[in-house]
């Protein structure tokens, strides 16, 4: 690549960086293609050569400039925000029903393309590894493209000097000059008065506001970075969790991710709906609907294992608290929080039965089997007993040897054998949900399902944080650098008194109230308003056409 | 600013942020499976066996003897059928080197005992009961069975996640026993 040399101006003498189009110190156009290029705005270029333009050597120099280019970051952005809309299509992996594959899952529910959403990792979008590599890439955009621009620009505002060439003065966008020096001495002072910070080289000022406006974007950035570095953290152990708690009543369990130390145990999860006549005010529309829940509530106790033991032996608990967690109420212990989320009856607990004799008499009292733990008989009145002598929680078949298969250890389709034992005799039966069938011959008794229960768990989540003051500091950092930049303008107006009154202004956004700024105190001191070289350019094209 | 300073700049930011990507990345895959694979060492555990006796991996290490941790569940079909090949071999030899340990994969003992009943002959090795998935978890067993093996060492030497055939179950001994 040609060796671009350091480039010293002609007119004010000071060396710049090779690349640079207009001179730092004077504002001198140096480039000569500058005016062919036809750019509308000639102060973008103000200041040093874009460095990553100037030279390429390195593989490291290779990746830094191939990051700060603005297309490959709006590039990024744009993979980002299309996976991120992808991702919305299908339900993500949390959301999907506790238990079930996702593989399945996908593929029954969403076809070809479920099964294409779940390989390629769209169903857990925000953790997939694309995913994570293309906000790294973001970072890296972000951080290499706000060096590159933000170091020149910094160089360029703190080395200003307020004597600028007569053909910089020309070639701003808000230009005005008189033979007469008039009340410039006055113009100034008012624009001082106007916040505005004057800078003088002998006959050249500079007045200058709203700097901080430039910095906007860098203090955006800078946000960014530390949003993306408290998303990054989320990944680090112990930094967030996000767990669910699945816990029948009665049950007790240990809260994962704290390695065995904490226990939780369901004393009752309670679901209270609105009354019928409540009398509150919004009575009407609650009884429109039916049931509308009034209260999610799980009561809990909490343990604490004193003995720090090897897995799967018989821990060691002490209650050191109880609390009834509710909606928006979690129970909060460390720096953990747990949630109600949902609760599921789904899932069978018990079944009660009731035997019946050859004339249809209901004999001894009803007897309850515990899908979960079944006993092996029950004794319903003094010389009756029922032996359960097999059982499958979700039967599939009969064995060749006669046992009842199980297709899942779950009590979906739960099928016993019972044997009765009345008066010396007994009898066997098989019996399903749906149908009983007699296995001996002739039987005299005959079982009936009376009703079954089910378990009532409540789903709990676990959730530990520590990534909320990045990302929040982040998000406020980001949006203080947005207005900032909007907001507020970076005005800057030199004037020359060398040669009469020469005036020109330029600001990043809104010319507009600029111009209004200016005339008002220009028009108050006997001096013509600014000329606007938009106006100028518009003018001379309607005379071409 | 000066080239070298740039330089490092460049470098050190490049590297940063690429350094940062693969830790996270690293944490994110580690974190889904956990699975044990052979070379690791094997997570020490404590149950309580059909029989009501308290079983631990470490002091059968301790007592010199390689480890078959065979997990399962009476409704897996493989499961039931690997199950009387283990009892062939185990009591077939005088087994004084090595144990199996077949653990339960969270079923009550009525089921166990309803599955122990249908066989021809009596399990010789002990059934650990594993109710709460504590250990099913600290081996982050996926489909049963699955069947370790653990050296004198603690040192996990041999895995599998699916039928045990007779050779099968050789190899698990010999490499427990090694």
């Amino acid at each position: 690549m040609m060796e671009l040399k350091e480039i010293k101006c002609e007119s004010c003498g000071h060396v710049n960086q090779p690349g640079t189009q207009l001179c730092q110190s004077c504002g001198k156009m140096i480039n000569s293609d500058y005016d062919r290029k036809k750019i509308k705005d000639l102060m973008r270029y103000d200041g040093s050569a874009v460095r990553s333009k100037v030279r390429s050597k390195s593989i490291f120099d290779k990746i830094w400039i191939f990051f700060t280019s603005i297309k490959i970051g709006v590039m990024i952005i744009l993979a980002i925000a299309v996976a991120a809309a992808i991702g919305t299509i299908f339900p993500q992996e949390y959301f999907i029903p506790l238990g079930v594959d996702p593989a399945d899952y996908y593929q029954e529910n969403y076809g070809t393309l479920g099964y294409l959403y779940y390989s390629l990792g769209f169903h857990n979008l925000y953790s997939s590894w694309w995913f994570v590599l293309l906000n790294g890439m973001l970072a890296l955009s972000i951080i290499a493209a706000s060096i590159d621009r933000g170091v020149p620009l910094f160089k360029s505002l703190k080395n200003q000097r307020a004597k600028k060439h007569e053909s910089f003065y020309r070639r701003q966008r808000l230009f005005m000059h008189e033979k007469d020096n008039g009340n410039a001495d006055e113009v100034i002072s008012q624009l001082k008065d106007k916040r505005y910070k004057a800078r003088r080289d002998g006959d050249n000022y500079l007045l200058e506001k709203g700097k901080l406006s430039r910095w906007g974007p860098y203090i955006n950035h800078t946000g960014l970075i530390i949003l993306l570095i408290g998303s990054m953290l989320r990944f680090f152990p112990g930094m967030y969790v996000d767990e669910i708690v699945y816990l029948n009543e009665g049950e007790t369990k240990d809260l994962p991710t704290t390695d065995g130390q904490y226990y939780v145990k369901n004393d009752g999860f309670i679901l209270d709906t609105h009354g019928e006549s409540s009398g509150e005010v919004f009575e009407e529309s609650l009884n429109q609907g039916n049931n509308i829940v009034s209260n999610f509530q799980t009561d809990i106790s909490v343990y604490e294992n004193e003995s720090s033991d090897v897995v799967g032996a018989e821990p060691e608990l002490t209650k050191i608290d109880d609390y009834s967690i509710r909606v928006n109420h979690p129970y909060r212990f460390g720096s953990y929080e747990l949630y109600q989320s949902s609760y599921d009856d789904s899932q069978m607990k018990a079944m009660t039965f009731s035997l019946e004799d050859a004339d249809g008499n209901t004999v001894g009292e009803n007897f309850t089997v515990n899908l979960d733990d079944p006993d092996q008989s029950y004794q319903i009145d003094e010389n009756t007993e029922i032996k359960m002598r097999a059982y499958a929680p979700d039967f599939q078949e009969i064995d060749d040897n006669g046992t009842l298969v199980s297709e899942t250890p779950v009590p979906r389709n739960p099928a016993f054998v019972f044997e009765v034992n009345a008066g010396g005799d007994s009898e066997l039966s098989l019996l399903q949900i749906m149908n009983s069938t007699d296995i001996t011959q002739n039987n005299d008794y005959s079982i009936r399902f009376v009703e079954a229960e089910q378990h009532t768990a409540s789903v709990l989540t676990l959730k530990k944080d520590h990534t909320i003051p990045l990302v929040a500091g982040g998000f406020v950092i980001f949006l203080a650098g947005v207005f900032i930049g909007s907001y507020i303008n970076h005005r800057r107006i030199w004037i020359s008194l060398e040669d009469g009154f020469t005036l020109a202004g330029h600001t990043n956004k809104n010319y507009f109230g600029m111009k209004k700024e200016l005339d008002t105190i220009l028009e108050a001191n006997s001096f013509s308003p600014v000329s606007e070289r938009q106006e100028i350019e518009d003018k001379a094209k309607d005379k071409e056409s | 600013m000066k080239r070298g300073t740039r330089n490092i700049l460049r470098v050190s930011i490049i590297v940063t942020v690429a350094v940062l990507i693969g830790i996270t990345l690293w944490f994110n895959l580690t974190s889904d499976n956990k699975t044990v694979a052979v070379g690791d060492e094997a997570v020490d555990f404590q149950l309580t066996t059909m029989s009501g006796e308290e079983i631990r991996l470490s002091e059968l290490n301790d007592d010199g003897k390689g480890v078959i941790l065979n997990f399962w569940g009476t409704w897996c079909k493989p499961c039931r059928e690997e199950m009387p090949d283990m009892n062939d071999i185990y009591t077939s030899d005088n087994n004084d080197e090595y144990e199996i340990v077949a653990v339960n994969v969270a079923e009550n003992e009525q089921q166990i005992n309803q599955f122990i009943s249908g066989l021809d002959a009596d399990l010789e090795f002990p059934i650990a009961l594993d109710e709460s998935r504590d250990v099913t978890e600290a081996y982050s067993i996926g489909p049963l069975p699955t069947t370790i093996a653990v050296n004198k060492d603690g040192t996990v030497v041999k895995k599998q996640e699916y039928q045990l055939t007779h050779e099968d179950i050789l190899a698990f001994i010999e490499d427990a026993t090694e």
